[in-house]
């Protein structure tokens, strides 16, 4: 039997798993936590699919056109095809695992507008779409775990892959209950690990995606893509423990922006661009926003108490709850914050890594997303891309096994982990993560310069010379302690990417190159090489078609 | 403010108190106290001894994930939803007692999932779309697995064959959704949950998603009845 080890057990990660069971292939799913802890239980929105259930012309073209228009034109055409083209199968796959989507009259999934979308396309579960979908692949999982076809290993973290001659041929997993490291040999290594938030400190999103895993892979050789395009999400409140989301729902709902000036609202966003201004891409509304270089709300309080706990009742209770406010009756107080990741390890359209057999999935990979994603695709994304990894591992040959190869490079990182242990310095880990996080916040903010881009390579870069020497701090984890050195590797590649689009696109903007520039208009691709990141434009569509 | 943390080492050794000083923001939850505390690297305690970080589970910060579920003045909770205005000046912050302690409010709590497992409880057949049952099951599925209603309840035990409120909601959301066999799920429900549920319904106090388990319970009886 075929054996594939995933590391992550949100919706993509469960997607691949039971995707996998249902051909056959036995999965190790890896998580420190279950899946009811993963980032995906806070996806709010929705996922689109081109239903037309409003006979309003919405058509799978559109939702390709919308998706490579939304990412600015540098996502493959063939790829966001193959998204788009799968989107109603999924939403209907889903329905079939019992997902409790929000209905329409005739008894099937409503569709509410999303931003930079051309129709009402986004399908929903309230406003608690991700959780009510990890829900309903948890217990179709569940299924599989009692046939055996899917292993749950808890309390573990990736470590490393491993690689020899540009094939994977497995993993090293942390076993933090052993407190030892563990070989798991599989025809695939399938990451499912999410975005990088810990990277910005706390986000809107999981403080356990942090990015190391991208990191690590990285400097194993594992090239990626499009880092320098971080996605600000306009509407989120400041509380005193987060930012936290509020969901783009609320725009889809008929929700209005607006400053006051001189007493009187301004709705800057239906003045710029129309009645429909306040549902543009998000990267769009957040550089608006930022703008305005003043107090922005966000108001829904026009649809009505009924109407608000009917299609957006999360929304009511968190706001309640976290700055006690009635969104019924006040307008809500909003500004962007860093939310979703289109960077990440580049994939083909197998969701293959430039190491074979090493696979991404989900928020962890870059594809279709391009230069900014649009609200309601990133679920469709992290199901779409475990269902074409599984068929990809399924259609591979079968592992070859390399048991004696690995031996001395898995007594070599023990000996490692045991020297770490023992560290002693005047760097301790957990001051440098929060001073990595105060400089990428400064240095790769919505709007970007040169300079600004420099100071943080320079930062990042004196942090990693003394990345090895930190002190252990035994009070946490012991992955917080070794994941410092690929956190910070991904953080200088990030930079330099950054640094070397020299103009402004989607979600990343200049200040010193403002304009979009048809000489970048490629995806950005990045390489490590004994300690040496160089950048590269991918003109000739390498990873993405 | 202060916070006397009960704490522990690793899952074998001995649990003891620790007391530490709070001066950090007073609109915050007892999540964002322990970042605060946490924060420094010279950490403290009230009696000015060095001290190291207090482990807790966090992802969300928000009361979707169920990650942070502690003991707070002897009252199972979230840390993320429990905030500082409504606690006393000494607080008692405790891990959970019905599970395994890993490390300091760290507990195992696989045994939610385990037991699920143990009494397949998924979907077998095609699923089945009530209107009627929409909204319950709308806010069942969004259970959280932090183990709150096993921490309060009377009848449950570590290793014992009553599985808890979480059990008898998931077995509703299957029984509901879905043309499983109905016998085995039943026989499941009857064995794990209704022979020993005194429904003292502390569980329906404490759970941060405000499930409707009385609801499950009566429709998972009316099953049994027929």
């Amino acid at each position: 039997m075929k054996k594939a080890v995933i590391i992550g057990s949100g919706i993509s990660g469960l997607s691949c798993a039971i995707s996998c069971a249902e051909k056959g292939i036995k999965s190790i799913l890896v998580s420190p936590f279950v899946s009811e802890r993963s980032q995906s239980v806070l996806a709010a929105g929705g996922i689109n699919a081109a239903f037309d259930s409003f006979n309003e012309g919405d058509s799978i073209e559109s939702h390709i056109e919308d998706t490579l228009k939304g990412g600015r034109y540098i996502a493959g055409k063939k790829a966001v095809t193959g998204l788009c083209k799968s989107a109603p199968d999924i939403v209907n796959w889903l329905e079939s695992l019992g997902t409790l989507f929000t209905r329409n009259d005739k008894g099937n999934p409503d569709q509410r507008a999303f931003g930079g979308q051309s129709h009402k396309r986004t399908c929903f579960c309230g406003a608690s779409t991700g959780k009510q979908i990890v829900s309903s692949l948890v217990m179709e999982a569940r299924k599989y775990e009692s046939l055996g076809l899917i292993e749950r290993r808890l309390w573990c973290d990736f470590y490393a892959a491993l690689i020899d001659d540009g094939i994977c041929y497995g993993g090293i997993i942390y076993n933090e209950a052993s407190l030892s490291l563990e070989i798991i040999y599989a025809d695939a290594l399938v990451m499912a690990v999410g975005g990088q938030n810990t990277l910005f400190g706390k986000t809107t999103g999981s403080t356990m995606c942090d990015g190391f895993a991208a990191g690590k892979l990285f400097t194993q050789g594992v090239e990626l893509k499009n880092l320098e395009f971080i996605q600000y999400h306009p509407t989120t409140i400041e509380t005193a423990q987060k930012k936290m989301l509020v969901s783009e729902a609320v725009r889809g709902e008929g929700g209005r922006l607006y400053y006051l000036k001189d007493g009187k609202r301004v709705y800057f966003m239906e003045e710029r661009f129309g009645k429909d201004g306040n549902l543009m891409p998000r990267d769009v509304v957040s550089r608006c926003i930022y703008e305005c270089k003043r107090d922005v709300f966000l108001d829904i309080s026009f649809l009505g108490e009924d109407q608000i706990d009917k299609r957006i009742p999360e929304v009511r209770d968190l706001c309640k709850k976290y700055i006690n406010l009635d969104i019924s009756k006040e307008s809500i107080k909003v500004s962007p914050s860093v939310h979703f990741f289109m960077g990440g390890i580049a994939v083909g359209l197998n969701h293959e890594s430039s190491i074979k057999r090493l696979y991404a999935i989900g928020e962890c990979a870059s594809i279709y997303h391009g230069a900014n994603r649009l609200g309601g695709n990133s679920l469709l994304a992290a199901i779409y891309s475990g269902k074409i990894a599984a068929n990809d591992i399924e259609n591979s040959t079968a592992f070859a096994s390399k048991d004696g190869l690995f031996k001395a490079f898995f007594e070599d990182e023990n000996k490692n982990l045991a020297k770490m242990f023992k560290s002693d310095s005047k760097f301790p880990v957990m001051y440098v993560r929060s001073l990595l996080a105060e400089s990428m916040n400064k240095n790769l903010a919505i709007s970007r310069n040169e300079q600004a881009l420099k100071a943080g390579i320079e930062d990042i870069s004196y942090y990693l010379s003394v990345a090895d020497k930190i002190k252990y701090d035994s009070s946490v984890l012991a992955y917080f302690n070794y994941s410092v050195g690929g956190i910070l590797t991904l953080a200088k590649a990030i930079l330099l990417s950054a640094n070397e689009r020299k103009e402004s696109r989607g979600a990343h903007f200049r200040s010193d190159y403002p304009v979009e520039c048809d000489d970048f208009k490629a995806a950005s691709v990045v390489s490590y090489n004994g300690g040496d990141i160089k950048v590269r434009f991918d003109k000739e569509g390498q990873y993405e078609v | 403010m202060k916070f006397k943390i009960l704490r522990q080492k690793a899952p074998n050794t001995k649990p003891y108190y620790e007391t530490f000083d709070y001066d950090g923001p007073m609109d915050s939850s007892v999540a964002g106290a322990l970042d605060y505390i946490n924060y420094k690297d010279d950490i403290v305690n009230d009696k000015g001894q060095a001290s190291s970080r207090i482990s807790w589970e966090c992802s969300c910060l928000q009361a979707m994930c169920g990650s942070c579920a502690m003991v707070i003045n002897n009252k199972p909770a979230l840390a993320c939803e429990t905030f500082l205005k409504d606690l006393k000046e000494i607080n008692t912050i405790e891990p959970l007692k019905k599970f395994m302690t890993v490390c300091d409010l760290v507990v195992d709590r696989s045994i939610i999932a385990e037991n699920l497992l143990k009494a397949n409880v998924y979907k077998t057949g095609e699923v089945k779309v009530s209107k009627k049952d929409y909204e319950n099951q709308y806010t069942i599925a969004k259970c959280l697995k932090c183990g709150l209603c096993l921490e309060v309840c009377p009848n449950y035990t570590k290793g014992n064959k009553f599985y808890g409120a979480s059990f008898a909601n998931d077995c509703y959301l299957i029984h509901t959704t879905s043309k499983s066999d109905e016998k085995e799920l039943k026989a499941e429900f009857d064995k794990h949950f209704a022979a020993s549920c005194s429904k003292s319904l502390s569980c329906m106090d404490v759970c941060p998603m405000n499930l409707p388990t009385l609801a499950s319970i009566a429709r998972m009886s009316r099953n049994k009845a027929n």
